[in-house]
Parts: structure tokens; sequence; C-alpha cells
């Protein structure tokens, strides 16, 4: 007898979108083809399955849920060795006939993991099915193209965008610190609107600095050069980090500090999804370092000048003390320095996202919305995000899609007109009341106030025009070849106005004028247009046992930019502000200028895989580049890699623990081409003299020119091993490279005997070496789930070569950090001077070289380290490491029931930071003193404090040297996240299918030795004078319609 | 097969798109924003342009910051690096020591771009324009070798220019052939120079700055023989004198005056330095003060009638100490007292109030006087872009070097008295002239506070103090502002934590600079450092 079950014909339950909420998002953006792009077709399932009958039967019932403990319906069952099974029903059950022998279920469905279930007498049965969050399918996208995550053969960690939007980061930079071993991110504060953090992959490559985009990785959003910062996190698909040679080499010339592809989201076959995503958020500075107690600084500062010989200020007379500290009138007597306590407030910041997506066979769109605003913590700062994208893909037919993408962002970003405020904060506003009740602002001795700078100094502010445009076609030519066109353009259009107030500021108290007499506008005009055509023929071929994938590309870049700005003062009031309302004479001032750069490619990229165990790829550039000339202008950039998977070998069959193994290699060159445009001209630049009251034109030679300049070549080793343990619970890879820049474009200090004081030449060597760790493991039972994912990096960086050049000293200025290039050492490691305490007594002093002739007890004792009995530039070393050695984060995440917590950790060790300016001097000149000093410097009744003798207007205890230099460690946490998600019952009357809110706080705790300065461990060395960085306290809703 | 041709066709179209947009080789970009050395060398334009350039190497406020590190200056905050020059604890590798040569060697390498290449546009129908503009290029590369050698003694000497391989092996040439051939090119270059200028050519080097800087030169090294005539056939080329007036010298209204043989010319406007606001009374829009006129200078200007203040018949009381004083005191420097540009008053003693109080701010003046000259009330307006021009020698200088080397050649006459004497009766100075029959030494202490107090702040004295030997009693121990009554007794500013040290066995050099050195091996170093 056959028995035949037919499941009922049933779709996915289709949401009925709120026509109101579509409306509003329709008429936001009033892009009525997005309507077209919609249809209506609904996901239709018709299984019929056969069971056959045998004479042994048993009946089971059962039921399928999800990890929430949700009903899944449309589950698949199939009963194994046979064709015959079943599905699951709208709750979620099903009823199965078994025949003798028959005892393994198989359940199946879209994005989950299959679990196979053996039945044993069981006749009711439970099973849960969990996600399918790390498939063994997983693509990763590569370098114009995409791969199975298994058979890749080159270093690169993947991200999702999912986990890039737990923390409210206005910038997505921020967003990818702590998830990816190799990718250092360093933050440096949180100013709205412009960016403050630096990206740098396996280390530093390059001598143009820390700071400069030289040592950033390639960013390529969509096939397209872009910028990393400002997009909006909510459009990101995925990430993907390219890390070795092999990955990379495929960008050539841009590549050398590997390469950041970022894949948006589009709009898949299926109901149409309406999404809203949004926060509000409390910033708040992190860290508010305190002044020294007003009696405490009074003394210490009377000291100071008794110890340095100078008649006592009259101030810090005893009388002076005492009326000071007994008064109640703090406009009069004003505490020492409180602006990190009167001038920062905490700011909202608030983001709202809205997205529209689906589509069907012919036509599937995405269309998202930003706003984002964003108030500083003080006075005047602040920046909005207001950002359009619209993704289409049209099926032209079965051969061909059409795609079409169009990025729109407008951003705005305010400060005050001096970037002065928080230098300010610690230099030289000492004694001056923040406010007065009148309105007006207490003045320092030095006639600075930082409120007044913030509040009352004018403005500037930057609006930038973000356009990207994209075409794309791909046309499978035959089953094996596709071709793919793609047309890009992107422009950025920034206006900056900086205007500066006239303003006059009396302070009555005090009897000090603060005026700015002329106000002055600036205004600029910069635009940067890039276009870029990509073509590509993919080919790929299954035979038996082999596997070939090929490719071969053609890219054109070509960038214009120009730039316009004008000068006017003296305008009526400060209201107008208008360039033509400025004063019509000699002093206004325009300028501007012109560049152009192109690039043209040809590429390769061939994959052979063996019987899915031994896999090679073979990858070429041939880029020319007009930064370069003659035989200089074109070069080859190639690269091998190969792998070998383990676990496909019979001999491993033993090891059932191992879902995966795989060892790979790879090596290759890359380049870096970022040489300042039109290097090889030897020009004259124009400037003026001036002749009889009349100014004439003057021509000189500036610069050398060099011809020969080329590239950067990075050659890289890279081997590592990965794998997936325990039913792929467990994933880890451990990667080792070894990479070295040589042809480093230094500029070589010349004899300045020769009229030039540098030349430009591909001259330096520096090898980045390290290992990268990651190891993530998941769990999902019926209720918990938790994944942990854990990375660490280990990068150590030397300078090989400098062609007999150098040592490059950045500063010699005493008073602030000073690098060193040197061949041996780390790229710009801190350098100063070795100490050895203090000096204890006069003939301690006696028998020892000293810095300055006067040296007391309680005076830093230098180390002359080449004992020539002197103390001077010939006894520095290297202090410190301004990059971290180690670098780490670990992302946890939790779930019970509807409630999920998510919390990073981030950190990193073995860096040093190097205070400077009034952090260091501790009230030897007219600046901020913290109070950690107090009571805590040299007397002779503490001779073994912490800090040394209280000196006035005398730096000897404050040149650089490794007491200034501060272990810049830290583990913090970076983001915690509590996340509900509301239960379906109730959600489906208001149209929503999932609605979630959470809670987060960013930068929430830091250990780091930084705290006790109340210093953000990611600050740069220095003096602190920039915007602090904040943490941040978001409540968030999602809802999915 | 349709499908083919369609899809095609399709593809064809939207390429086309993309194609027709790549129309010039990308990969060929030439700048515009810059003139190609490939396209100079063309027409006299080109060599005048060149020339220009040269000018621009010359000294302007940097004068200032010379005078500042000597006795009669003090670098007036702790944090200025030219103050670890003034108290003697510098080394070489001195930010100050490496910019001065650095500065002065591009002046030379302009020079030398022009003289290598001028001939290339030179015709039968423009010689003389050509020779003109050699000469001014040799002149000014005189200028900077007379301010290499004086102030790091042995250095190379460059007349062509370098190619960076040569730049790492050269050695220093003797001084004394430095300086023989300053003379060499001041000498024959003089014979090839216009007399005058007009109208917007005003400001080239004429005939009589190359022999003015000649004179300049030979007194600096001592061959006063030369000096005395050279200084002599300027005076006699009757195309300079003194202005009238010494307290308008430094005015927008007497640029290009006859008394100005050499000078770096401004313009408000276009091309501006920002004497007022560098060197400025801090109440004068918080202008910095950044180097100010010390005790010694004030010191050294005598009462009205001639005598010094030391001297208790000259009528000197301190109670008024600015009055009855040598005229050129108030023209150089802001005392207690004086009306400032904005109107008020400059107020310097401690305790007073105003603005100006000494330690009031960290930029207030430190002695207690500020400069004057060249902080002029028409800058106010503008203090950061002044376009008055700075003098870098003017007749007064001539007079004085032919008097003080008519005074070491020991041929004293009636000449050597004029020349001093017509720099001191001046119709707005009105010192009495100097007594008559003086011995060689006395005459030698009367031209030296002749100089002193006529060029003060001019960019000489540390020059002067150097070739006089006078530097290792001058520049020691403590600074001093100025005096002012406390109560019944007075009070003299001490500056604080400032005391310098001169080793009188190197610091009459400042040392070849240390990055220069550890490039070039061949470079030896001055001794004692």
């Amino acid at each position: 007898m056959k028995k035949e079950i037919q499941t009922s014909n049933y779709s996915l339950p289709v949401t009925k979108v709120k026509f109101q909420y579509l409306f509003i998002v329709l008429t936001f953006c009033t892009l009525s083809f997005v309507h077209s792009a919609f249809g209506n077709d609904h996901l239709k399932q018709k299984v019929i399955i056969n069971l056959s009958n045998g004479i042994l039967e048993t009946s089971i019932k059962g039921k399928v849920k999800d990890e929430n403990g949700q009903a899944m319906p449309g589950v698949s069952i199939s009963i194994k060795g046979t064709n015959l099974g079943t599905q699951t029903d709208i709750t979620g059950s099903f009823s199965l006939n078994l025949q003798n022998g028959q005892n393994e279920l198989i359940f199946s469905f879209v994005g989950y993991e299959t679990q196979q279930f053996r039945v044993g007498n069981q006749t009711l049965i439970e099973v849960s099915l969990k996600p399918d969050v790390k498939s063994l399918d997983e693509v990763i996208v590569v370098g114009y193209g995409s791969q199975k995550k298994l058979t890749m053969t080159g270093a690169v960690t993947q991200l999702k965008g999912a986990d890039l939007v737990r923390r409210p980061v206005s910038n997505l930079q921020q967003a990818l610190q702590g998830q990816a071993p190799g990718l250092t991110v360093l933050d440096r504060g949180g100013e709205p609107g412009r960016s403050s953090a630096t990206l740098r992959v396996r280390g530093i490559t390059t001598f143009s600095g820390n700071s400069s985009d030289n040592s950033s990785p390639l960013i390529i959003v969509d096939g397209v050069e872009q910028t990393l910062f400002n997009l909006n996190p909510e459009d990101v698909e995925n990430i993907s980090i390219l890390k070795d040679a092999s990955s990379t080499a495929i960008y050539g010339s841009r590549a050398a500090n590997g390469v950041v592809l970022v894949t948006t989201k589009r709009g898949k076959s299926g109901k149409i999804q309406v999404s809203y995503n949004g926060y509000y958020a409390s910033q708040q500075s992190v860290n508010s370092p305190e002044n020294m107690g007003l009696e405490d600084y009074m003394r210490y500062q009377q000291l100071a000048s008794k110890n340095s010989g100078i008649a006592i200020p009259a101030r810090y007379t005893d009388e002076s003390i005492s009326t000071w500290v007994s008064s109640s009138d703090r406009d009069k007597y004003p505490l020492p320095n409180t602006w990190f306590q009167t001038v920062l407030k905490p700011a909202p910041q608030q983001s709202h996202n809205f997205s529209i997506s689906g589509g069907n066979d012919l036509s599937k769109t995405r269309v998202s919305l930003r706003y984002l605003d964003q108030d500083g913590i003080a006075a005047n700062y602040g920046a909005k995000i207001r950002e359009v994208r619209i993704n289409n893909d049209l099926s032209l037919n079965k051969k061909i899609v059409f795609s079409t993408d169009i990025n729109y962002r407008f951003n705005q970003s305010y400060r005050p007109f001096s970037t002065d405020v928080f230098n300010r904060f610690f230099h030289g506003t000492l004694f001056a009341a923040p406010k007065y009740a009148d309105g007006t602002y207490g003045l320092s001795p030095q006639g600075f106030n930082p409120l007044m700078i913030a509040e009352k100094s004018g403005s500037n502010n930057a609006e930038t025009h973000y356009l990207f445009g994209n075409i794309k076609l791909s046309y499978q030519i035959l089953e094996n070849l596709k071709f793919t066109g793609q047309v890009s353009g992107v422009m950025n259009y920034i206006e900056t106005k900086a205007f500066q107030n006239a303003f006059t500021n009396y302070d009555a108290v005090n009897a000090r004028t603060y005026s700015v007499a002329n106000n002055t506008l600036t205004e600029s005009r910069d635009r940067t247009t890039e276009i870029t055509t990509n073509y590509l023929l993919n080919y790929s071929k299954s035979f038996k046992k082999h596997e070939i994938l090929g490719l071969l590309g053609f890219s054109e870049i070509f960038s214009t930019a120009s730039t316009l700005n004008a000068y006017r003062e003296r305008f009526y009031n400060n209201s107008i502000q208008s360039i033509s309302q400025g004063a019509n004479d000699a002093t206004k001032n325009n300028g501007g200028g012109e560049y152009k750069f192109g690039l043209r490619s040809t590429f390769a990229r061939l994959n052979y895989a063996y019987d899915n165990k031994y896999l090679f790829e073979v990858n070429g550039r041939y880029d020319g580049s007009s930064r370069f000339t003659g035989d200089k202008q074109y070069s080859f950039f190639p690269s091998f890699s190969a792998a070998w998977r383990l676990t496909q070998e019979n001999f491993f069959e033993g090891l059932p623990a191992f879902n995966d193994l795989k060892i790979r290699g790879s090596w290759g060159q890359t380049g870096n081409q970022t040489v300042p445009l039109y290097s090889y001209f030897a020009s004259l630049s124009q400037g003026s003299y001036v002749f009889g009251g009349a100014s004439v034109p003057t021509f000189s030679q500036t610069s050398l020119a060099d011809p020969t300049i080329t590239w950067e070549t990075n050659t890289q080793t890279d081997i590592g091993l990965e794998g997936q343990l325990f039913n792929n619970k467990l994933n880890f890879s451990v990667d080792y490279y070894n990479k070295r820049t040589s042809g480093i474009l230094l500029a070589l200090p010349l004899p300045v005997v020769t009229g030039f004081a540098t030349s430009t030449q591909n001259a330096g060597v520096v090898d980045n070496k390290g290992w990268e760790f990651s190891m993530g493991f998941r769990e999902n039972s019926h209720m918990i789930k938790y994944n942990i994912n854990g990375n660490l990096a280990i990068n150590t960086n030397e300078v090989i070569d400098l062609k007999g050049a150098g040592p490059f000293i950045n500063s010699s200025y005493d008073l602030d950090p000073r690098y060193i290039v040197k061949v041996g050492l780390p790229f710009n490691a801190h350098w100063g001077y070795k100490t050895n305490g203090y000096f204890q007594s006069a003939s301690e002093i006696a028998s020892y070289p000293t810095i300055a002739t006067g040296t007391k007890p309680g005076d830093v004792k230098f180390v002359d380290l080449n004992n020539d009995g002197k103390i001077n530039a010939d006894d520095w070393t290297m202090i410190g490491n301004p990059f971290p050695k180690y670098t780490f984060g670990l992302t946890s995440e939790f779930s019970y029931k509807n409630l999920t917590l998510n919390v990073l950790f981030q950190g990193a060790a073995e860096v040093d930071t190097r205070l400077s300016g009034a952090l260091s001097e501790i009230g030897i000149f007219e600046g901020f003193t913290h109070k950690l000093v107090t009571n805590n410097y040299w007397t002779p009744e503490n001779p073994n404090a912490r800090f040394p003798l209280p000196r006035k207007n005398d730096q000897r205890n404050v040149n650089t040297s490794d007491r200034l230099i501060i272990d810049g460690s830290y583990v913090r946490i970076k983001n915690l996240q509590l996340l509900y998600n509301i239960p379906s019952l109730g959600l489906k009357t208001l149209g929503l299918s999932t609605a979630k809110v959470y809670v987060s706080a960013t930068n929430l705790l830091t250990f780091s030795k930084l705290n006790e300065w109340n210093l953000d461990p990611e600050a740069d060395s220095g003096r602190g004078t920039y915007y602090p960085q904040t943490s941040i306290y978001t409540v968030g809703l999602s809802l999915n319609f | 097969m349709k499908n083919i041709i369609k899809n095609t066709f399709i593809i064809l179209g939207i390429s086309s798109l993309a194609i027709t947009s790549c129309k010039e080789d990308i990969l060929t970009t030439i700048p515009n924003d810059r003139v190609s050395t490939e396209v100079y060398w063309r027409s006299d334009l080109d060599a005048k342009y060149a020339v220009n350039a040269i000018y621009s190497a010359l000294d302007g406020t940097n004068l200032f910051v010379l005078d500042g590190i000597t006795d009669i200056g003090h670098t007036n905050t702790v944090f200025t690096v030219e103050y670890n020059i003034e108290n003697g604890t510098y080394d070489a590798s001195h930010s100050r020591i490496q910019s001065e040569w650095q500065n002065l060697y591009r002046g030379i390498f302009l020079a030398n771009y022009l003289l290598e290449n001028v001939d290339l546009v030179k015709t039968a129908s423009n010689t003389a324009i050509i020779d003109q503009y050699k000469s001014e290029a040799r002149s000014l590369r005189a200028y900077f070798y007379m301010k290499l050698v004086a102030l790091y003694g042995d250095i190379p000497l460059i007349t062509k220019n370098l190619s960076p391989a040569d730049g790492l092996k050269i050695a220093r040439t003797k001084a004394s052939d430095i300086w023989s051939f300053v003379d060499k090119e001041l000498t024959e270059s003089s014979s090839l120079l216009p007399l005058t200028y007009s109208g917007a050519e005003k400001g080239r080097i004429t005939k009589g700055s190359a022999l003015a800087l000649k004179a300049r030169a030979a007194l600096w090294s001592g061959n006063y023989a030369t000096a005395a005539t050279t200084a002599k056939s300027v005076m006699d080329l009757n195309v300079y004198g003194l202005i009238p007036e010494y307290g308008k010298l430094f005015t927008y209204a007497n640029e290009n005056s006859k008394e100005v043989i050499l000078d770096k010319q401004f313009l408000a406007g276009s091309a501006t330095h920002n004497a007022f606001a560098f060197m400025g009374p801090y109440s004068q829009k918080t202008s910095s003060s950044s180097f100010v006129p010390s005790k010694a200078l004030a010191d050294a200007y005598p009462m009205k009638n001639g005598k010094d203040i030391t001297d208790p018949t000259s009528g000197f009381d301190p109670k008024s100490p600015y009055n009855n004083r040598d005229p050129r005191m108030k023209f150089t420097m802001y005392v207690d007292g004086d009306l400032l540009p904005s109107g008020v008053l400059f107020k310097p003693i401690p305790g007073g109030g105003g603005a100006d109080e000494i330690g009031k701010t960290q930029y207030n003046t430190t002695t207690g006087y500020s400069l004057k000259k060249y902080v002029s009330s028409e800058d106010y307006g503008n203090p950061g872009a002044s376009g008055l021009n700075i003098i870098l020698l003017r007749y007064a200088e001539v007079l004085l070097t032919y008097a003080e080397a008519k005074i070491e050649l020991n041929q004293i006459d009636q000449s050597v008295y004029d020349a001093i004497n017509l720099v001191r009766t001046r119709s707005d100075v009105g010192l009495p002239p100097l007594n008559a029959g003086l011995s060689q030494s006395e005459l030698r202490e009367a031209v030296r506070k002749e100089r002193n107090i006529e060029l003060a702040f001019e960019g000489l004295r540390l020059f002067d103090i150097r070739r006089w030997k006078i530097a290792e009693k001058l520049m020691v121990g403590k600074v001093y502002g100025i005096t002012y009554p406390t109560g019944t007794s007075f009070t003299t500013v001490e500056l604080p934590s400032v005391v310098r040290t001169f080793d009188a066995s190197k610091h009459y050099l400042w040392p070849i600079p240390q990055k220069e050195k550890l490039l070039n091996p061949n470079l030896a170093q001055n001794p004692g450092w």
C-alpha cells in the first residue's frame, strides 16, 4: 500500500506592509522607481513526498523549533537513506511513519544548520534548529570577486555588517576596532564629523608618519576606491580585510598597506522588508583631569620660585595664599584650573535609518535613508549627516544583470573658529574665572579662556557633498564565462567657511582685555572627482577532480581635483558672513590649484584546486601611473599562494573532531604609489618681491626633481593555519607574516649647502613581522546560545635601511615628543634621555654630569649614556615605541530567550605614550598641574617622591626622557549592549515582524596606567590638545515590518 | 543566437557611454600649477625674475633676532629657541644654528643658479642688462658669504651649484680666502652696476651698495685700509647722505631715502613682515615683544649734553631717567611713559597696572623696555603685515665704518671727527660734537659707542662684539631691565633665571650645524665644539 502525504500548499506569511510607513519613507525620497522594483511575487513551495509503506511501521510525531523556541514551519524532514520525507506545518509540527530500520531523520531549513536526529524508540520528538552562522559554504569577498572560504589560499578576515553596528559609531573606522586581527585602529577622540581614527593593516610600512594617509589601507567600496569614514554602517553587508600579498596583489600599486573591501547591502528576492534602526545617545567625556587643589598648588608654586631663585610672585606670597584660600569670591579669587569641569557637558547624539528592500526575479532594490545628528561635548562642536543610498539590480534577461547604485551624502560639521579650545584647557589659562554673571569671561594672565574661545571665537563649518554613482553590467556569455563591466564616479565636494568673530572681552575683575580687532572669513571649495572603469572576465570550469577559476581584468582610474579659496576681513558685523561683504582692498586674497592623476591596470588571477584538497592561486597586476615617468611608469606586482586541506586526506579521517583544517602559504609583491603628484617635474615656484613700492615676480627652484622616482615595493610572505572543529563550533586561524617594504620614499637630507634640504628618493627599507591569532566558539542549545570570538595580533616593526642617511629626528624641541627614524629601531621610536632617579645630595651632583648648571638635590639625574662627562644629545636613546606591539579584541554574545548581551573588549599592549606640554611640565610654566603631583614631589623630607624638585621657568627636569614615557597598554570594555527581542505576540497587529530594543554603553570601563592622569590611552603622545574621547550611552530601537 | 546579438548590442550600448569619457591619455598629466625648468631661461624676463628671487633671501625681521641675542637685547621668553644662544647653552644641533646656515646657503644657491644659467638668454643687445643682473647676483652672494664667514668662520665656498653627491663631500675654505673672495666679487660687480635706479627698480643693488658692502666686509675682516678707502669712495659718490630726522628713518615716508644704501623691500598687502606684532609691546594688539632691549642698551645712551649717565656731572636724574637723554633712545625703544601707537602710555613698572606691566603675561616685556624702531604707529592697524622696508645698510654706517677704519689705522684727522660728528649732530639728534684731540683709544671707544646706539637693533651688534672681542665681557652673568623708584630707593629689574655664560675659546664662532656635519664627514668642526 502506498500512502501519499501531501502537505498543503502554503506560502510564507507575507507581512502586510503598513502603507502609512511606506508612504512616509517614500515621500521622504520621492523615488518613484523604487515602487516599480517591488513585485508581489509570493514565495511558493509545493512539496509532495512519498513515503513507502513496509511491513513494520512506526508512527512518530514531533515539533521543530528555532533558536528562540519559536515553532518553525516549512522545515524539510527526510529519512536518511531514502528520498522520503515531509515538512512541518504552520505550528512546527510534523508526523511521519518510519519503516523498519529507518531510524535517522535529517532536518533542514534554509539559513539553519542541517541536523541529523536518531529516533531510537521515541515516538514524540522535539528538535531545535540552529542558525547556520558560518556554514561551510561561506563565501568571502576578495578582490574583484568572491571565493569559498574553504578553498581560499589568502589571509582574509571578513566581518559582517551586523557586527559593526552594535555601538553608535558615527564613523565606520571606529566600528572596526577590535574586530579583526592585524587591523589596528587608533581611535583618537570623538570630534563630531571629523575623521579621528587611523587604520593600519599589519603595521606601518612607510615613512610618511603615523598619522598620514600614506600608511592607510586601500578602501574599496563596491569595487571602487572610496573612503571608509562616513560610510553608513547600516548599509554595510560585509567587510573583508585583505592582509597577505596573495589577496592584495590584485590591487597592485595601491595595496602595500592592505586592502579593505566593503560590500553594501542589496535588495533580495522575496517579500518587501521595511526596517527602521535608530538610537538616541548621550556622549560624555571619558576623562576629566583635575588640577592640584588651590592651596596645594599655590604653595607648590611658591616653593618652585624659591627653588629656582626667583622672587616669589605676588600671588604666591603667604599673605596672598591665605587671602585666596579663605575667600569665597571665586570671581575675584578663581581656582587655578577648572576647564574640564566647566567647559565640557554631556551631549546628545541621534541616528535614524530607514530602509526598504525587496524585489523579484526581474528587479531588486534596496533604498536606505540615514539621518545622524551629533552634538559636541563643548560648545559649537557638532555634525549632521543626511544620506540616501539606492542599490538596484535589474535582470534584463537570464544572462544580463544591470545594476545601478547611487549614494548621496550631505555631511555638515561644525567647530569653533579657533581650534585652540582644548590646548587652552591645559596651557596659559590659570586663575581665570570661566564666566562671570554678566556674561563676560575671566581672562588668565596670558589673556586666554577656553570657554570664551569655544563660545565666541567664531565658526568653522565644513559641508561635504558626496556623490557616488555606479553602473555595472554582468553578462553570462557562456555557462563558464562571465563578463562584468563597471563605470563609476565619485565626487566629493567640500565647502568650508571659517569665520573669525571680531569681539572684545573685558575682564573687569582683572582689568584684562582680549580682543580680536578684525573679523575675517576664509572660504574654500575643494572638489575631487574620480572615474573608475573596470572590465572583468571570469571563467570557471570543473571537471573530474579539477576546478579552475580564472579572472582577467582591465581597470582605469582618472582623478581630478581642484581647490579654490578666498579670504576677506573687516565685515560690517559678525553676522554678515558673505565673502562679498568683506573689505574690498589689498587684504583680500585668493588661491587655488588643480591636480590630475591616472592609473591604468591590467590584472589576472588563476585558481586551481585538485579534489578540493590542493589549492593554488596566482595573481598579477600590471600598473601604470601618471605619478611616474619613463620606464618607471609601469610596474608588475605578482603573487603566488597555495593551500592544503588536511581534512580531505584519508589519514585525517581518524580525527573526526576536525571539520576542516587547512595550511596555506603565500608570497607576493605590492606597491605604494603615494608619491606627491608631479614629483618628477623639475620646476620653479613663483614668488614675489618688491622694488620701488611695486610687487615683482620671482622664480626659483624650490625642490630637486628626480625622474627615477618609483613605487615603494612591499614583499610579503605569509603562512597560515586555519580550521574548524567540533561540528564547526570552534574555529581558529593562525598567521605568521614577514613583510619587507623597500624603496620607501625618503626625503634624504642633503647638505643644505646644495641649496636644498632634502632630496626625495626610493631609499628606505622597513620590516614588519608578526603573528595573528583568532579563535571563535559558539554554542546554541535550546534556550541559551553564546559565541565568543577573540583575536590577537603581534607586530614588530624595524627600520632596516636608510641608505646611510639618518637617523631622522623629527623635533629637537625638548618639551614635546621626539621621534626618531633609525636603523634597527621601530619606525618613529620615542627618543630621549634615560634617567636614574633624582640627585639626592650635593656630593652626588658634584660627582656626576648634570644637564644644566645650578642643579640641586631633587633634580632629575639624566644618564650620561656615553660616559663623556656631558649630558647632551649624544646621550639620547630609544625610550619607547608609540605603535602598539600587541592589539587584541574579544567579542562575546550571550542569548537567553529574548535577551542578548553583547560585549566587546579591546586593547593594546607594549605601546608607549609621551606626555608633554603642561601634563609633563607640572607647573614649571603657566600650565595645568595635575593633582597627581600633590605632595608627591621631591623635598628633603620626601626624597623618594614621584615627581622632581618643583622649579619655575626652568625646563631642566622635563627634557624628553623615559620619566615622561607612560606605558600606554590598556584593556577596555569598548562596548556593552543588552538587547531585548520583543516576542512576536502582539507585533503582528502593528505590522511588525520583529522589534528589538537595546541599551548600550561605549568606552564603559578602561584599565590603563593613563587612568591616573585622566587621559585616554588611545590618545596620541603630546600635549593632550585634542577633542576628548567620549563614552556613549545609547538607547536604540530596531524594527522590521 | 538572437539572444547573443541582442545581449551584445546592450553591452556595446552601455560600454560606449564609458568609453567616450576616455579621450586624453590618463597617464600623461602635465602640471599646470608650476613652471617647469624645461621652459625656463628663454627671455630677459626669466633672468630678471631669477635675480628678483635672490633678494627674497635677504634678512628681514631677522635683524632684530641677531641683536636680541647680544648684550643690548634679550630673548623675551624662555621658550624661544634663541634663549639658549643668548645664555651660551646651545650646541651644534640648535635649530637657529642650522636655519641661519641654511637660509644663507639657499641665497647662495639662488645666486649661483642665476649665474650658471643667465648666459643662455644673453644676446648682443642685452649684454648690459645681463651684466647688471650678474653683478646684482654676485653682490648678494657676497652679502650672504660675509654673514656666513662672520658667524661660522671657515665655510664651504660654493660658486657653482653642487650636485647632491658633491655636497656630501665639500670641505671648508679658510675664512681669509672667503674674505678675499667677497672683496673681489664686490670690487668687480661694483664696476658694472648703475649708480641709481629709477622708480620701479629702486631697491636693486647699486654701485654704492656693492661698495658699501665691500667697506663693511673689509672692516669686519680687519682690512682697515680697504675699509677706509672704500667707505670714502661711497661718500664721494655724492649719491647718499644722512636725512635730517633719525626719528623718521624707519617710516614709510623715508623709504628709499638718500640714507638707504641697501634694504629689503616690503609692500603692505603683498609682501609683508610682522615687525610690529613680533617686536611691539603686548598691549599693542597682543604683540609679542619677542626680543627686548636690555639695560645695557638703555644705559649706553648719553645725556643730551653728550655725557655718559655714569658721569656725576651729566645731570642724570634717576627719578626721571629718560629725560634729557640722547634723543635716539626714544626713537629706538619704548620706555616708561611713552605714548604707544594705540594711544595709551607704555607702563611696564611692576605693580603699576596696565597691560604692559612686567610679568603680567608671558609675552610682556621682561626688561621693561620694548623696541620702537620699525614698530611704527602706521602699522598699528595691521600689526602682522607691515610693508615697511627693512634697512640693511645705510649711510650712517658708512660714515662710522670710515671713522673706525681710520682710527684703527691710526690715521686720525679731521675727516674722522667729521664722519662721527655728522652722525651725532643730525638735526633731530643734536648731540654736541666730539671734543677735539682725543687719543686713538678714546676715539676707538667713542666710535664704538656711537655705532652701538646709532645702529642698535639693525643686525650689526652681534658681529661688532665678536670682532671687537668684547663679547666675553658683555655676554656673562645676569640680565637687567629698568630701574624704578620703590619708596625712597630704586629697584632694578633683574631677569629671573638668566645667567649668561660665554666661553671665549669657542663662542666667538657658532659651530658648524650638526646635521650638516653628520652628512658630510669632510666638514671639520670649530674649536671647542
